[in-house]
């Protein structure tokens, strides 16, 4: 199949599933960052248990198109502070502005005019953060390749705690 | 009122993680936030192309895709149409009273649509700056990068949460009157 047409495909159901499970609201993201409403990070650690064992269990199989990016403990960590103010501020991440926006909701759509104005804000300064990258860098690494060990016998554990993550652990807690 | 989402996160995450081994098998994983830099780089390379050129960052990612559209860009159109779709069949499209303010929002803050844009606009800022300095966002690191056990990822999982929580704490400090 064409790619392009592939990527709308994988993009419509990615997008329709944030919005029916209830990423794209302001309400439930700053509902968890105030850990009342635990829909969305329930959400989405039980999409990574599913996928973490599926992508493990391809890659046995050699059919894992994985794509590893490289671990800058500083500047990642730095990165994600960030990230949360704006996190919180919005009330959206980069992905469900765009699911937000197609809502209707044009302070969504504020908050993709946003982020293209910090990208190219990062743009022009790229140079000065080459050295946050650089500092703490080990490269591509994940849990089974520090370990040493097959992918999916990390994978599998983890998954498992995940799973006992969502379904007994976290609750919503509303006053 | 709030809408609640039509699908429990049960589902909704498991088609979610559906959806992530699929990309992976046939593409590769899931992420957002480099078509915000494509965009830019298209955007700047018609208007002013030298700029864009000679931007080390914006080159990097306007000279792979051709200074054009590719597969993660068709993606992020998905998204919107998906979205959009999904959104219309459920009769979810412009629910709010205000289409710039968030009720829960409007509680806090007061009925000001221009100063809700400017908390949307500067948290856009911040979120695409600090995805861009992490190589990734909620979908290409959280989402795709913990799936793969990639270490920083984690990292980033772990910092985002506590900045965010610790961010909407002070934002909801005062109780919210009605």
């Amino acid at each position: 199949m064409n790619l392009l047409i592939l990527g709308l495909i994988l993009g419509m159901a990615f997008g329709a599933i944030l919005q029916l499970g209830g990423a794209s609201s302001y309400h439930k993201i700053v509902g968890t960052l105030l850990l009342k409403d635990m829909a969305v990070i329930k959400l989405i650690l039980m999409g990574i248990a599913i996928a973490t064992v599926g992508i493990y269990a391809l890659d046995l199989v050699d059919m894992a198109n994985m794509s590893i990016k490289p671990t800058y403990v500083v500047g990642i960590a730095v990165a994600g502070l960030i990230f949360g103010v704006g996190f919180a501020v919005a009330g959206y991440c980069p992905g469900t502005c765009i699911v937000a926006a197609a809502e209707g909701k044009t302070d969504a759509v504020v908050t993709i005019a946003g982020g293209l104005a910090g990208t190219l804000i990062y743009s022009l300064v790229y140079p000065a953060m080459k050295g946050l990258i650089g500092i703490t860098n080990y490269g591509e690494v994940t849990i089974p390749s520090a370990l040493g060990v097959t992918g999916l016998w990390v994978a599998i554990p983890f998954s498992a705690v995940l799973l006992l993550l969502v379904f007994k652990v976290l609750k919503d807690r509303y006053e | 009122m709030q809408n609640e989402p039509i699908l429990s996160w049960k589902v909704a995450g498991l088609l979610l993680g559906l959806v992530l081994i699929t990309a992976t098998a046939l593409v590769k994983p899931v992420g957002v936030s480099t078509q915000y830099v494509v965009a830019n780089a298209v955007v700047l390379h018609s208007a002013a192309p030298n700029l864009a050129e000679s931007n080390e960052y914006l080159a990097k990612y306007g000279e792979k895709n051709d200074w054009g559209v590719g597969y993660g860009w068709m993606f992020v159109v998905g998204m919107f149409l998906g979205g959009w779709l999904s959104a219309f069949i459920t009769k979810r499209v412009r629910q709010r009273e205000t289409p710039a303010l968030p009720p829960m929002w409007k509680a806090q803050f007061g009925a000001s649509s221009p100063r809700r844009m400017m908390h949307a606009f500067i948290g856009g800022a911040l979120l695409l700056f600090g995805s861009r300095l992490a190589g990734g966002c909620t979908s290409g690191h959280m989402m795709s990068g913990i799936s793969q056990l990639t270490i920083g990822s984690f990292v980033f999982g772990i910092s985002i949460f506590v900045s965010g929580i610790i961010t909407a704490r002070m934002l909801y400090k005062k109780r919210t009157a009605a």
